[in-house]
């Protein structure tokens, strides 16, 4: 429900762009706090997803591919990040959008923009707008890492759903956090816990978008989904799905690398 | 008998118009206090509906002159909710002005944005116009504060990127600490969901046209917007300025008529809806109603006042009736017809209200002249005006006069204390000479 509120009362917000990050993505689906719930388990399971595309730190190159009613574009591009904390996304195609990059640290995203080569920032009011012209919102990067801190979850059920056995793990906010969600439901995959599907639920419990994770490849021995396809309820023929060509764990990387002088220095 | 009778009472009215007459004067301090009472009554109704008539006027003009002009043309997703795609094709501009050389026309388009520096980032509006057919239409690029007016190529910085001027409204430029000759950085998603961005200078900015464009409105070439949103096919929306506004209806059927005839020959796609066209009091509702509303104050307040004065006018009569009620014993008694007498009484009351009405609308003109010319000026603790129901007004408050409005006044301040002088007459009817004259 607020997230439909954002896209209408905000108009400006529709058009809005803005952030690349990658994070983003990988870490949506494994948001999931586990002290809330006794069970050892989930905290296991959360801890597991968590480190799925993430690691300590990571490097990775995908594709995005949103397509809406007006237009679909490609874009690669390719990331890094260090904890939940620090992030860059850089765009090396289509030439136009070229080496235009996002920088989140914490709850701030910044944009380099090559072509007038300045730097800018993201203001608090715009983050419930589009992420690059995606389904994604800014709101959805920032807030990954406070995802543990907002809501409560726990397993809800264990058992065979399509024909899989998985765990399903329900997220609900805590009371006074300022989130989009009502709900979110995930389902895990029990014998690789690889996450198979993540629902969104506003605040009246409809359901507002679906994501769906496949394609999963052995990555330091766990499984991992390369590709995330973003569904928005309301809109069935469209949709924002991003594809990891590559996941490196674990390189070096220093805090510094994710500064605003780094920003406009690495063009 | 019929006809004696009325032919008498006829021949007898001269007669009772000068005993009327000299009736009012036996008590020149009261009468004249009724006629100051009146006159002032009249006085504050012709001022009230002068200045609400100026301002309706002022109204009126920034609706249309600074902005608005008088019919404009959207598609319907447009008008929705913005809908970025929602465009009506350049191709209607030349059919347009091919089929109406009569009025004037200007396309406009609309995007929103961010004005971005490292350290903050504010939401703005961007507005697109040519400046050439704009200038035609409104008054709106006119209407500068600081900087000198321009919308073209600023300069090419050392790194080969080129500005462009664009000009910002006034709440704008200070909220982000701008003036002009400054740099401002705009980012967008383009209509092709890449990021628009680009560098600008700002060349002016520009009075309140209205609240919105004032906060967050950033005007532009249409050119420097096509470069930024990569959205060249078409337009948001169509600013037609009629040559006669008293025509607004029969020139917005007939361009009416054309665009469907336009959209028969060239279709529209699905998802921007249909072209609708609408003219100014459509467009701003709340400006008609207040229109609509402020006739009717006019009338509900000039009411009021006159209606306090009146009893005034009552209280006098009711004395004047009284203190002679001996008086109209005897002259009943010698045979004067009641309605001879009811007719005196409400002859000194015509008399009354007429004197208040020439001496009221006399000096009513004299201060509505000043208001006129000179205006109750606001400037110095309002610089920027005041908006009122998302309309801004200048802070100079000028009355217009309307001679209806005058005229009305007058003829509703005669009906209504002829009204009041009513109670006073029928007590003369009543009158029992054998009673009064005890």
């Amino acid at each position: 429900m607020k997230q439909k509120k954002h896209n209408k009362n905000n108009v400006l917000l529709e058009y809005f762009v803005i952030k690349k990050h990658l994070k983003l993505f990988l870490l949506l689906p494994l948001l999931f706090s586990s002290f809330s719930v006794s069970a050892i388990e989930i905290n296991e399971l959360i801890q597991h997803i968590d480190q799925l595309w993430r690691g300590e730190t990571s490097r990775a190159a995908m594709s995005m591919t949103v397509k809406t009613q007006r237009y679909q574009r490609s874009m690669t591009m390719e990331a890094w990040s260090k904890g939940k904390e620090y992030s860059l996304v850089v765009i090396r195609a289509p030439i136009k959008d070229k080496d235009i990059a996002t920088l989140k640290v914490k709850e701030n995203i910044w944009n380099y923009l090559p072509k007038i080569d300045r730097v800018t920032k993201v203001p608090s009011s715009m983050m419930s707008g589009s992420w690059m012209g995606s389904h994604f919102t800014n709101d959805d990067l920032v807030k990954e890492s406070t995802f543990e801190d907002d809501y409560n979850s726990s397993i809800t059920f264990e058992g065979v759903r399509d024909g899989i056995n998985i765990y399903e793990v329900t997220s609900v906010p805590r009371e006074n956090a300022a989130v989009v969600w009502g709900k979110v439901i995930m389902q895990i995959e029990q014998k690789t816990l690889a996450p198979q599907r993540a629902f969104y639920y506003d605040e009246e419990g409809l359901l507002i978008r679906t994501l769906t994770f496949d394609q999963p490849q052995k990555i330091n021995k766990l499984t991992v989904p390369m590709r995330l396809t973003l569904q928005p309820e309301d809109k069935p023929d469209e949709s924002t799905v991003i594809v990891y060509k590559e996941i490196v764990l674990d390189v070096p990387i220093e805090e510094n690398f994710f500064s605003l002088q780094n920003l406009q220095r690495r063009h | 008998m019929e006809n004696i009778n009325q032919t008498s009472a006829l021949s007898r009215l001269p007669i009772l118009i000068f005993v009327a007459w000299r009736n009012i004067w036996r008590n020149p301090v009261r009468s004249t206090l009724t006629i100051s009472a009146l006159a002032s009554g009249l006085i504050m109704v012709i001022l009230y509906a002068s200045l609400l008539e100026g301002m309706t006027r002022q109204m009126v003009r920034f609706a249309t002159e600074i902005s608005t002009s008088h019919i404009q043309v959207h598609r319907q997703a447009f008008i929705d909710d913005q809908d970025l795609y929602a465009t009506l094709p350049w191709s209607y501009i030349n059919e347009i002005e091919k089929n109406f050389p009569d009025i004037k026309i200007s396309p406009r388009l609309y995007a929103a944005a961010l004005a971005s520096s490292t350290e903050t980032s504010t939401g703005v509006l961007i507005k697109a116009v040519d400046p050439k057919r704009e200038t035609r239409v409104t008054k709106m690029l006119e209407h500068v504060r600081h900087g000198t007016l321009d919308l073209g190529i600023a300069d090419t910085t050392d790194k080969g990127i080129v500005r462009y001027n664009l000009v910002i409204g006034a709440q704008l430029a200070k909220n982000i600490n701008v003036a002009p000759g400054d740099e401002l950085v705009l980012v967008t998603q383009a209509a092709d969901g890449s990021i628009g961005n680009a560098l600008y200078r700002v060349a002016a900015i520009l009075k309140p046209l209205e609240p919105n464009f004032d906060r967050m409105g950033v005007l532009m070439s249409i050119e420097a917007y096509q470069q930024l949103m990569y959205l060249e096919n078409g337009f948001h929306e169509l600013a037609i300025k009629a040559n006669d506004a008293n025509q607004l209806i029969e020139i917005q059927t007939a361009i009416t008529d054309k665009f469907n005839q336009l959209s028969r020959q060239q279709p529209l796609d699905k998802m921007g809806g249909q072209a609708v066209v609408r003219n100014w009091r459509q467009l701003s509702p709340a400006v008609a109603d207040l229109l609509e509303m402020s006739k009717a104050l006019v009338y509900i307040v000039g009411f009021i006042i006159i209606g306090l004065a009146s009893l005034g006018m009552l209280n006098t009569m009711l004395m004047a009736v009284h203190e002679r009620t001996h008086e109209f014993g005897i002259l009943l008694a010698i045979g004067m017809k009641r309605r001879w007498l009811l007719l005196m009484v409400l002859l000194e009351s015509l008399f009354l209200s007429l004197v208040s009405a020439v001496v009221g609308s006399v000096l009513g003109l004299i201060v509505n002249n000043y208001f006129e010319e000179h205006g109750i000026d606001f400037s110095k603790s309002m610089p920027d005006g005041y908006d009122w129901a998302g309309m801004v007004f200048e802070p100079i408050m000028k009355g217009y006069l309307e001679p209806i409005d005058l005229l009305y006044a007058c003829l509703m301040m005669i009906v209504v204390t002829m009204l009041a002088s009513l109670i006073p007459s029928w007590q003369t009817v009543r009158l029992k000479p054998a009673e009064v004259m005890r």
